[in-house]
């Protein structure tokens, strides 16, 4: 194979190596290098993370946490602010690849390659994550949900890397992550929902339903605002607004449908009855 | 370009492209157990632990580990005599064709490494990402879980 493999050891080093053509970035290889073994992206030079001080960090700020774009998933379910502030995004890497992919694979990897049916974008976007962008000129930060605009496309653009990924902390709110795949491990999705919920508040994400991460929105303000008289059939109807999905291999269009509605009732039930007194 | 890459406590000065895969280095050096299937990142078979976790050297590239730590099965057996896992799993019937054991046996070991004493779901999940297709997975399970009994001093070789 004809590129080359570079290791810088700076930021200034990265964001000028990253301002090459075809050059793309590597931390855990566990997208990237199926892709270019499969020869979906052929790349000029490779630059790897490996040497790079710093954002291999956990940080607690308050309300917030902050990810380091060198954090593994592995090191993220062992982290014990994790399991206390984000238990919702802790389900959703539990559901990711295998131990093999989680000790290499990274968060912000998982988020940058921007699958429809990403696990761990579900609870980014649940968490109202937002990530600081590094290049040449400076920093910039967008919202998760403003960041993906399709399957695999993203805003990010030669020069650039996301640095770290920053999230609220969700402990009062009950988290809940359904996902439907063919078998238990080493499965992408066919339909899952993410839930947070609270008494006064519903967050709801889907994914493999759309070409991105979707968001009800019509159905987390009705949930709001008909506290008392909360009709489910509604809910559920305004929910599946956001529900495009599409035929491939692992579904049918049909299936994900119903898939997705059943997974919606659940989250109300399990609420209901589990999640009304754990809150 | 030139790495170390220190394989079962073995130091290894390779000439490498660039762009090689862990798995081929590995298996050019001389290092035959680690397999390869899918090569794509979906089957465990190609397993080995880099600093003691395990890893996919189908999905890792050779330059990214140089100065580390590998393990494969080569470093598992004491001359002769087997490793307790690799005992257990012939005796459980763990291994049919034989293909994606020697992936297994890294895993199990890193599982055992950090709970001697695992349940049958916690080895479940620590092997979920090892397809075999030959035992449907029970004889495996049960040989990890009596490998842990062997090396935990409760049932005799």
């Amino acid at each position: 194979m004809s590129f080359d493999v570079q290791m810088p050891t700076s930021e200034e080093g990265l964001v000028s190596l990253l301002s090459k053509e075809s050059s793309h970035i590597l931390a855990g290889g566990t997208d990237l290098l199926v892709k270019i073994r499969l020869k979906r992206v052929i790349p000029k030079t490779i630059v790897s993370l490996r040497h790079l001080k710093g954002l291999d960090r956990i940080e607690d700020l308050g309300d917030k946490m902050r990810v380091g774009c060198r954090v593994t998933i592995s090191e993220l379910l062992n982290s014990e602010i994790i399991s206390r502030h984000a238990r919702i995004l802790q389900m959703a890497l539990r559901q990711i690849g295998s131990p093999q992919i989680r000790n290499r694979a990274t968060l912000a990897g998982n988020i940058i390659n921007a699958s429809p049916a990403g696990d761990s974008i579900v609870a980014m976007v649940l968490s109202n994550a937002s990530l600081s962008i590094g290049s040449a000129n400076g920093e910039r930060y967008e919202r998760v949900v403003d960041f993906i605009r399709g399957p695999g496309v993203t805003t990010l653009s030669r020069g650039e890397f996301v640095k770290s990924i920053t999230f609220e902390k969700t402990d009062v709110l009950f988290p809940q992550f359904h996902k439907v795949g063919q078998r238990n491990s080493m499965a992408i999705s066919v339909a899952s929902v993410g839930s947070l919920t609270s008494e006064s508040e519903i967050r709801l994400a889907f994914g493999s339903v759309a070409p991105t991460v979707v968001v009800p929105i019509d159905a987390c303000e009705y949930y709001s605002a008909e506290i008392d008289s909360f009709d489910e059939e509604r809910f559920v109807e305004l929910a599946m607004k956001c529900v495009t999905p599409i035929d491939d291999v692992r579904a049918t269009a049909w299936y994900r449908t119903t898939v997705v509605r059943n997974l919606i009732h659940r989250t109300l039930k399990v609420w209901r009855k589990k999640g009304y007194n754990a809150v | 370009m030139k790495i170390t890459l220190n394989v079962n406590g073995k130091l290894h000065d390779i000439d490498i492209d660039p762009g090689e895969y862990l798995l081929d280095v590995l298996r050019r050096i001389g290092y035959k157990s680690v397999r390869r299937s899918c090569n794509s990142a979906s089957c465990g078979t190609c397993t080995v632990l880099l600093n003691g976790k395990p890893i996919l050297s189908c999905s890792t590239f050779a330059a990214s580990v140089d100065g580390q730590s590998i393990e494969t099965v080569e470093g598992m057996s004491d001359g002769e005599k087997l490793h307790p896992i690799q005992e257990a799993i012939l005796e459980e019937g763990g291994a049919q064709c034989g293909y994606c054991i020697p992936g297994l046996i890294m895993t199990g070991e890193a599982l055992l490494r950090e709970n001697i004493d695992p349940s049958d779901e916690e080895i479940k999940l620590a092997l979920n990402g090892n397809i075999c297709r030959c035992t449907g997975y029970e004889p495996q399970n049960r040989a990890i879980k009596k490998a842990a009994q062997v090396m935990r001093g409760e049932l005799d070789e």
